[in-house]
């Protein structure tokens, strides 16, 4: 059938592009060393958060209650990992592209297309955020006495929680990506920017009840808030937030996915215009840091 | 001109540059001042959610106001040479009549004076909007521990601003990898005592370390957890302050020649 012989032509090109610009990225991102130094660099960071954290809980540890407090904060501060190094990650893509190896208009004007160079990038920074999170939660498994009954951890949900999170992650980095693309020279600010804000409202390493009350709406709002709290509930089996506590399982859920699909259609539509909006200003090539 | 006027015209050109070059970008200080300092917040709320005795709350608070010294040695002092690479500057300072020593010293003075505006707003947040705490301290010995621990910071930037001469973006990279690690080898947000043994030997490494543990000494007392007494914190800083400064001034020499034979100090993109 032409029709579905044309599908599959479509799917293998997508597949091939985001082969070909993972690639590329794989390469941006390690071939300036070794791959033992690489290795060792890609889990330097994550590795040395954990463990400045898991000093904080040292120094306090005789402290009741702290245990199960701490170790529900260590596990959303794994699964942050991939906020820190996809969502924001995509927002380095453009400055490096852009500013230091001032090849952004190359891949622009490619037929591979800016949106799939992203996406395909993406998966590079994926695999590298699951590398993290894993070592992360490997310190806080041998470390911390960050443990959970395999046989009372909730799959279903802690899968569909996962997907869910990783799916809004990649979204909100495409709106990152598009606003890197629009303030070339207050990119470095704002992704910066981007992670500590996130690191400190959606709940990260303490609950959001500790936020001033105008803050915690905004936190609601966004949806690793919700993320953070299923993959605590559904692994170890209580949540870390007093007021998200109240919530069945099944209305956290809930919200998980409307936040997620309201912030990821958002986020779709604000690259659009932000990518439209920067070529019309003639931001694609403007270099201002070098 | 004599020798000296022209090093210290030197030292101040580079200091002057970066110091009006910042105040012309002000988004930088989000970077610079404003986004540790949220990070210190959190690590703060961190210990009020665990119950923790307030005085780890200042210590947490100190140890943000360090990090910001920390990321400007790092990115202001290590990978200059790497971006004045980038922008195709560099071998002007190597044209320039002075020493390179006056021309780090400068970047060091400038970055210093320039954070030292900037950690006014981390002492805001830390102790007006999260009310953190410290007991009554002598602000001379404040003082003097502070400069101690700058001086002893700023000349291992200008070791490693030496070393990155020779790199490219390999140069970007470490300072990246290098900035959490150190972080927590120096216990910027916990008492290093909590390391035992490793506390100590990264005290000797790296002075962030000696420089927070004897700061929050003088501001907490026996509130800090110290690694070691005070008198021996300040004696360490002092030695490692001029170890650094003299090794700077080696590596720099050999470094540069190293450099200038391979062809690196013109290489961009690499």
């Amino acid at each position: 059938m032409p029709g579905r012989g044309r599908a599959e032509a479509s799917v293998r090109a997508l597949a091939a592009r985001l082969r070909a610009s993972a690639w590329l990225g794989l390469q941006i991102e390690s071939n300036w060393t070794d791959p033992f130094l690489f290795t060792a660099y890609v889990i330097a960071h994550p590795l040395a958060t954990a463990l400045i954290l898991v000093g904080m809980y040292w120094a306090v540890r005789g402290v009741p209650h702290g245990a199960d407090t701490f170790r529900g904060l260590y596990l959303a501060s794994a699964f942050h990992n991939y906020v820190v190094m996809v969502l924001v990650g995509m927002g380095w893509m453009i400055v490096e592209e852009r500013e230091e190896f001032e090849t952004l208009k190359y891949v622009y004007t490619s037929p591979i297309g800016m949106f799939n160079y992203l996406a395909g990038r993406s998966l590079v920074k994926l695999a590298l955020a699951t590398l993290s999170t894993g070592l992360t939660l490997a310190v806080g498994w041998f470390v911390v006495g960050l443990r959970w009954d395999w046989a009372a951890v909730h799959w279903l949900p802690l899968l569909a929680a996962l997907g869910l999170g990783v799916f809004a992650t990649v979204s909100l980095g495409f709106f990152v990506a598009g606003f890197a693309m629009l303030m070339p020279r207050a990119a470095f600010t704002l992704n910066d920017g981007i992670a500590v804000a996130l690191y400190l409202l959606c709940g990260v390493i303490f609950p959001v009840d500790l936020l001033p009350r105008a803050l915690q709406w905004v936190a609601l709002g966004l949806p690793f808030t919700w993320w953070y709290e299923a993959l605590r509930r559904f692994l170890l089996g209580h949540g870390s937030s007093a007021r998200l506590g109240a919530w069945s399982d099944g209305a956290l859920m809930l919200w998980l996915l409307a936040t997620t699909l309201l912030f990821s259609v958002a986020a779709h539509l604000a690259y659009l215009g932000l990518e439209r909006r920067a070529r019309q200003l003639g931001r694609l090539d403007q270099t201002t840091l070098f | 001109m004599s020798a000296l006027a022209l090093e210290l015209r030197a030292t101040w050109g580079r200091a002057y540059g970066r110091l009006v070059g910042a105040f012309r970008e002000p988004t930088w200080l989000i970077t610079d001042a404003i986004l540790p300092n949220l990070g210190m917040v959190a690590f703060v709320m961190l210990y009020r959610a665990l119950g923790a005795p307030r005085s780890f709350e200042a210590l947490a608070v100190v140890g943000g106001l360090l990090a910001t010294y920390w990321i400007n040695v790092l990115w202001g002092m290590g990978a200059q040479f790497y971006w004045e690479k980038q922008s195709g500057q560099l071998q002007l300072y190597f044209v320039a009549p002075c020493s390179r020593m006056a021309i780090l010293s400068g970047m060091a003075l400038g970055g210093f004076l320039l954070t030292t505006v900037r950690s006014a707003f981390g002492l805001f947040l830390g102790f007006v909007v999260v009310g953190a705490r410290v007991e009554p301290f002598s602000l001379p010995a404040l003082l003097g521990v502070f400069a101690l621990t700058m001086v002893a910071l700023y000349a291992l930037g200008m070791v490693m601003a030496s070393l990155f001469l020779l790199w490219g973006r390999e140069a970007y990279h470490l300072s990246n990898a290098l900035y959490q690690p150190v972080q927590f080898l120096s216990g910027l947000y916990f008492p290093l005592r909590t390391l035992g043994p490793l506390g100590i030997v990264a005290a000797g490494l790296v002075p962030l370390g000696l420089g927070v543990d004897a700061l929050r000494q003088v501001l907490l007392g026996a509130g800090a957890h110290a690694l070691l007494p005070l008198r021996a914190e300040v004696a360490l800083l002092a030695a490692l302050g001029a170890a650094f400064l003299w090794l700077a001034r080696v590596a720099l020499a050999h470094l540069e020649s190293l450099a200038k034979r391979e062809g690196r100090l013109t290489q961009r993109w690499q």
